[in-house]
Parts: structure tokens; sequence; C-alpha cells
């Protein structure tokens, strides 16, 4: 598999996990990444897609460094990027930040209240800082 | 009194798109307001991530899929492990131009991504009303064992009840998550609780502070399903 260049465009693909209030915030925090935090320089892609074995989607994966943010243990986004040859620069667990967080009311899947929506800033936040911190070490590295 | 077969709705949460955006809250919707009495989705990475008793789930209930471009992953990937599905419902195709004005996060919702996934959510709601009425007609279904018939025939309810904490509680696909674990050879007992609650808890939202009751409960439980065994064929009220 060929090596990331650090200024290509990473990946933040989440679980977006039906059931939970968590797949939503996962879903949340990695389109706020990927549209306003850093926009142009990291993106998603359909995780269905990928799973669905879709051939461009894989390419992709294997070719970008991948952010997976997953709502629960089973770990379905991160998993499934493995599966398919992706390389996993970080593996961001939803539910770790919401330990942070106990007695917080965070919403629904459906809907995240005002906490749910910080939690949710609080993980894309964490993407960005460890997207910074991979591209320092891939320069110093290259 | 037979409980209504319950319909599964998979949608594909496309990221990448606002129509996935649409599909996912779509189904939200129906499932929570339109038809909470009728529907119960599947989590669709889960599900072809290789989870048996999801694919296992599907193939047992008429399933709607709900996918947001031609890709039609949510279809494809159904009917790749678990038969046909019973309606395929596609945004774009719903929504057709009205879908360039919608975002792919609900940060960004106005009214046009409400309107949406109303449009949407209403369509859904149709084919649930459609799948249920066929399912209420008289039809040449298995009599027993009919829990795997393979296809969207709406044959068998395939719901459970537990006591918990004196009140009966209603949990999907409890029939067929004992009859896979009880095919797995699990005995009875206390060796076997976590492993059915954690089987449980896909279908069924467990309050953290209930866990230790749901545990207790499905574990009664699956000790009077074995004890049932052979006569009845996941039989559970």
């Amino acid at each position: 598999m060929e090596r990331s260049d650090p200024k290509e465009q990473m990946l933040v693909i989440p679980c977006s996990g039906m059931g939970k209030v968590q797949g939503l915030i996962s879903r949340e925090a990695a389109l706020h990444v990927a549209d306003t935090l850093m926009p142009g320089a990291a993106d998603t892609v359909c995780l269905a897609l990928l799973v669905t074995g879709d051939a461009a989607t894989r390419a992709k994966v294997q070719t970008h460094p991948c952010v997976t943010v997953d709502g629960c243990p089973k770990l379905c986004a991160k998993k499934n990027v493995e599966l398919s040859g992706g390389n996993v620069a970080l593996g961001v667990r939803v539910y770790d930040t919401l330990k942070r967080h106990r007695g917080a009311a965070f919403g629904s899947p459906t809907t995240l209240s005002e906490e749910g929506w910080a939690a949710a800033d609080e993980i894309a936040a964490e993407i960005v800082c460890a997207a910074s911190q991979l591209s320092r070490e891939r320069e110093q590295e290259s | 009194m037979a409980e209504p077969t319950k319909v599964g709705i998979i949608a594909c949460s496309g990221e990448e798109i606002p129509a996935g955006t649409i599909s996912r809250q779509a189904t939200r919707r129906v499932l929570e307001l339109l038809r909470p009495q009728s529907t119960v989705t599947l989590c669709l990475p889960l599900f072809l991530a290789g989870e048996e008793q999801e694919r296992r789930f599907a193939r047992q209930h008429p399933t709607i899929t709900v996918d947001g471009c031609d890709k039609l992953c949510a279809k494809r990937g159904t009917e790749q492990y678990s038969g046909q599905v019973a309606a395929s419902l596609v945004v774009t195709d719903i929504l057709g131009s009205r879908v360039e004005k919608c975002h792919r996060s609900t940060r960004a919702f106005d009214k046009a991504d409400e309107e949406a996934v109303w449009a949407v959510a209403e369509r859904i709601a149709a084919e649930v009303d459609t799948l249920a009425s066929r399912a209420s007609e008289p039809a040449a279904t298995t009599s027993s064992g009919g829990a795997s018939c393979g296809c969207a025939c709406g044959g068998k309810s395939a719901e459970g009840s537990l006591r918990v904490n004196g009140e009966t509680v209603t949990v999907p696909a409890l029939p067929l998550i004992f009859d896979h674990v009880h095919k797995q050879g699990v005995q009875s007992g206390d060796a076997c609780q976590d492993q059915l609650l954690d089987m449980v808890r896909i279908y069924h939202a467990i309050d953290p502070c209930e866990e230790q009751l749901y545990r207790e409960a499905v574990a009664k439980a699956y000790t009077e399903y074995c004890q049932r065994r052979p006569q009845g064929v996941a039989e559970i009220e």
C-alpha cells in the first residue's frame, strides 16, 4: 500500500449508528471537521458505500489517512475501514468522551441537545488536534 | 392475540451527501413519531459487518430500505445478506431537485431540510402501512418454524416480552435471539447472562441503571424457553 502524503486530504469516517445518540454525535463531529474546521483538508466517505465494496471508495481509504469515529464498542467504522485495507491513523471512540461528562443528557439519535452538540464539538476539536500532531510527525519523518 | 409484525427500516445514512442525512432523519421520524409501534431499525454498518443476528432479523421481517442515492447501498447490502427487500425508497427520487437545498449536517438544518424529512418520512410510513395491511391478509405462511421463511412476507412476529422489575417489557427479536443462542448450544444459567444481554441490547435500549434487572430477566426467560424446548419454536409471549 502506498504511503499517505501528509498534505493529503484526511478522511473522517463516522459510524453514524442509527440506534444511539452516540451514533449521531459521531456523525456530527465528523461533518464538523470536514465542513467547518478543516474544509478542503478533510472530507468524509459513505461508510455504507465502503462496506458494500465500492472500488473507488476502497481506493480512497487505502490512499488517504483515515480517522474513524465510533459510537459504540462494536467499532463498525474502524473495523470496516481496516477490512477495506484502509489506514486508520486515529480511531476515536465517542463513548470515551461521553464518560467525561457523566450525568449529561446528550439528546437522542435524532436530535442533539446543547450538551450533545458540545460533545460533538469536543470530539471534532480532538480530531483536529490529533490531525495536526500527525501531520507534524509525518513532516518530520519525511 | 398475536401482535402485528414489525417492519424493519434500514437507512443508508450516507455521510457524503445531504440525501444520506435525510434518509437517516426520515427513518428516525417514522420510528419515533409516525409509526413507533410497527417499525424497528437496524444499524447498516453493523448489519453489513457480519452480525448474524441483525441479518437474521432482516430475513424475518418485511424490510424497507431508504437510500440517499441511486447507488442503493442499503438495498444492495440487505439483499446480499438477507434476501429481497419488501420496498426500496430512494431519497433523490422522492425529492427531485428539492434535495439540492438540503444540508448534510443537522446543525445547518432549515425549512427545506425539515420539509424534505417530512416528505420522505411520509413515504416510508405509507410503505409501512401497505406492508402491514399485506401482512394482515390471510396468506400461505408456514405454520411452524415460520421464523425462517426467508422472505419479506411478514410471517411470524419476532417479538418477546420480559418481566423487568414487575413490568412487562416488549423486546424485538427476543425469540430469534433465543433460537440462535440455543442452536449454539448455550445452556441456561448464570454463565450466559452477559451474552444474552449483549444481544438483547442490539434491539432494545437498556438504561445502564437497569442493566442488572434486565440481565436477570433475560436469563430467567431463556431458562423458561429452554425448558419448553423442543415442543415450541421460540414461543415467547
